[in-house]
């Protein structure tokens, strides 16, 4: 589907947890072709510092009303410039980007959705795509596993809970459901009700989506992970976006694969856990000064 | 009859003249910025463009480097690829086709790591329909020489110039790196020994590291950083190279706006390119086409050639004429 460059105007912004801004941009063109599981470039400021648009996953898509969500948690320059705008601001956005999710053929079989903080922010529209023209009984079946470092980082849960899913939630701290990192509840639960996914789907810090992956090779369970790197254009042209990838030939090769293009959703199997980098991130008592 | 009017009739002439290469507008995108062109078919018609310039290739594809290959920093990035590129033979067959359907000028960027390699490169490239000129990338390391820098030595740069001149007729163009003492020797030497063209800057080597992890920000530690933060520098190195040569220049770097390429042309150079404006806004060459030609009509021009090179370096004293009077009032002070 072609990309388009549009100048989207803010129609709405909101904090709706610690850090966590909802954006509600108006690009007919871009809400008409967009599908869950892809993004958006988006431009965080008027200047060149910062300079690049920022990549960010669509939330929800409303194509009937033109409209666009995006779901982000400041954590650096970027992103603070961006929940500075107001109702009313132009911001240039390049999209639909990436590949995005496919749904699953079936409908009866039992769904995962893992997300780990921000990560929920791609996965809200893939569960409204799962849940429309469910019915509410088998919406039963579609669990999402969210989790984050504490109770006021979790987007209230009520927004999930209401498209008929069955929601459980952790924090690393205890502050709300369960204790723990996500994937420790996710493997209790399964174990415990013995029934295993059929499908999985995951957005979260790379740790997170290691586990996920590690556990989807490990039972065979088919797996789609939504993963980041650091973006210049996001349409393919620049190659910055890269993430190792096992070759098909010869392991001693590099390959590489890149996140705007091949991605953002991979399958587990296709990226080279064992040589990927640590991302450096920004200790949090020094975003704000 | 005012100005305006009598210029809206005819649009101002962008063409410009390049050695042996005619271009309708001296606007290209910059080698590694705008892929194989096709990556910007949905948003601009590479026809409306004075060239394109193709990702660097080498003589077989290359993966490229670990990530994290790009940092942004103020006004700029750094970017560390390692010249990822799928091959000659691939071009050939899978990339060139396309750019032939689109009219625009096609600039294939060639890289490698001996002078071997450079000379195979243009002799594959050399009658290839569709192909206008060669760009030589003389910022790879050469491994016979234990990896240092073609671009950083003029005797080193002039032995690729000089094989590859003799292995093609395409029109050369030798992109130089800003990272040497002297910039006009090296393009002194590469003109000497058969460039046709030279274009500058590639990006300045840069370094960003993150104080939290104690970690380089790039995997391979050392990247090329490239935007607005280099326009002085490019600006700087294009002036020189023009003190240098007389064949033509391109100027590259940092260029977002009409008024920065209207910045190097003033300063010279015949040309431009643009790189990581196209990453920030996929269409920002046509509007940089467009905001020459509205400055051309404000100030009366009918064409870019009247502009190119129009620098006065002369010093201006406003007040000198009143010199006299001004130093008899003073000596009563
Ligand atoms: C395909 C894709 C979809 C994304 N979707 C969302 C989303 O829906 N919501 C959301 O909040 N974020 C999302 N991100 C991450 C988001 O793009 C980054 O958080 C943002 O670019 C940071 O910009 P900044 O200037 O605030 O941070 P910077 O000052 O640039 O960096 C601050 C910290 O964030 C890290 N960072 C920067 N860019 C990225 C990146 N692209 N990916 C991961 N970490 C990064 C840096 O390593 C650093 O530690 C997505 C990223 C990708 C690649
Ligand atoms: C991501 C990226 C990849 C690049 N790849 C190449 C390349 O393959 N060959 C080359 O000669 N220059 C390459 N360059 C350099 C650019 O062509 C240009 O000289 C430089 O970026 C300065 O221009 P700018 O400030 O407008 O980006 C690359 C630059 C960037 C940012
Ligand atoms: S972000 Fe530029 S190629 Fe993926």
């Amino acid at each position: 589907m072609a990309m388009v460059q549009d100048d989207a105007r803010v129609v709405d912004q909101q904090e709706v947890a610690e850090r966590t801004f909802r954006l509600r941009l108006r690009s007919e063109r871009i809400a008409v072709t967009a599908r869950a599981g892809q993004f958006v470039m988006l431009q965080v400021h008027h200047g060149t510092d910062p300079l690049l648009k920022r990549p960010f996953s669509f939330h929800r898509i409303m194509p009937e009303e033109g409209l666009i969500e995006i779901l982000y948690r400041v954590v650096g320059r970027g992103t603070w410039c961006l929940s500075q705008c107001s109702p009313g601001n132009h911001l240039k956005i390049v999209g639909p980007l990436g590949n995005g999710f496919t749904l699953p053929e079936k409908d009866d079989r039992t769904v995962v959705l893992i997300a780990g903080g921000i990560g929920i922010a791609p996965l809200h529209e893939l569960m409204v795509q799962l849940t429309s023209n469910l019915q509410a009984d088998k919406r039963h079946a579609i669990h999402l596993f969210y989790g984050a470092r504490t109770a006021a980082e979790l987007i209230p849960t009520h927004l999930y809970s209401r498209l008929g899913i069955m929601v459980h939630c952790s924090t690393d701290d205890g502050s709300s459901g369960y204790q723990g990192y996500v994937t420790q509840l996710f493997e209790l639960m399964v174990n415990q009700e013995r029934h295993r996914p059929a499908l999985l789907y995951a957005c979260g810090p790379l740790v997170m989506l290691y586990h996920v992956a590690r556990w989807s090779l490990a039972q065979n369970v088919p797996s789609q992970l939504s993963l980041e790197s650091l973006m210049a254009c996001g349409i393919g042209a620049c190659l910055g976006c890269a993430l190792p990838a096992p070759h098909p030939d010869d392991p001693m090769t590099d390959s590489y694969l890149h996140v705007c293009k091949d991605g953002p959703i991979f399958k587990a199997g296709s990226i080279a856990w064992t040589k990927l980098q640590r991302q450096p991130t920004t200790p949090q008592i020094y975003l704000y000064n | 009859m005012d100005q305006a009017s009598k210029t809206t009739d005819h649009p101002p002439d962008l063409s410009v003249q390049l050695g042996p290469l005619h271009l309708k507008n001296p606007v290209m995108v910059a080698s590694g910025t705008c892929g194989y062109g096709e990556e910007y078919a949905d948003f601009l018609e590479l026809g409306q463009l004075g060239a394109v310039v193709v990702k660097g290739i080498s003589l077989r594809p290359r993966p490229g480097n670990p990530p994290p290959r790009l940092v942004e920093t103020p006004s700029g990035m750094i970017n560390a690829i390692g010249l990822e590129n799928v091959g000659v033979a691939a071009f050939l067959t899978e990339k060139l086709p396309y750019l032939r359907t689109q009219q625009v000028p096609v600039i294939v960027n060639i890289l490698g790591n001996t002078v071997e390699e450079y000379v195979e490169l243009a002799t594959r490239l050399d009658g290839v329909d569709g192909i206008a000129a060669l760009e030589i990338n003389i910022s790879c390391p050469n491994v016979k020489k234990g990896g240092v820098l073609f671009g950083t030595n003029p005797e080193a740069a002039a032995g690729v110039v000089r094989a590859v001149r003799r292995a093609t007729a395409l029109p050369l163009i030798t992109k130089l790196t800003p990272n040497v003492t002297d910039i006009r020797a090296i393009a002194r030497a590469a003109v000497d020994a058969g460039s046709d063209m030279l274009s500058c800057i590639n990006t300045v080597a840069a370094v960003a590291v993150d104080i939290f992890s104690r970690r380089p920000k790039l995997a391979n530690i050392v990247g090329g950083l490239s935007g607005p933060a280099i326009k002085p520098i490019a600006l700087r190195c294009t002036y020189e190279v023009l003190q240098a040569v007389q064949c033509p220049v391109i100027g590259i770097g940092g260029i977002m706006t009409a008024t920065d390429a209207l910045e190097f042309l003033l300063v010279g150079a015949r040309a431009i390119q643009v790189g990581t404006a196209n990453f920030i806004n996929p269409r920002v060459t046509l509007e940089i086409i467009k905001g020459m030609e509205r400055f051309l009509r404000v100030e009366g021009l009918e064409n870019i050639g009247d502009f190119i090179g129009a620098l006065d370096t002369r010093c201006v004293f406003p007040f000198a004429e009143e010199a006299c009077d001004l130093e008899t009032m003073m000596s009563k002070e």
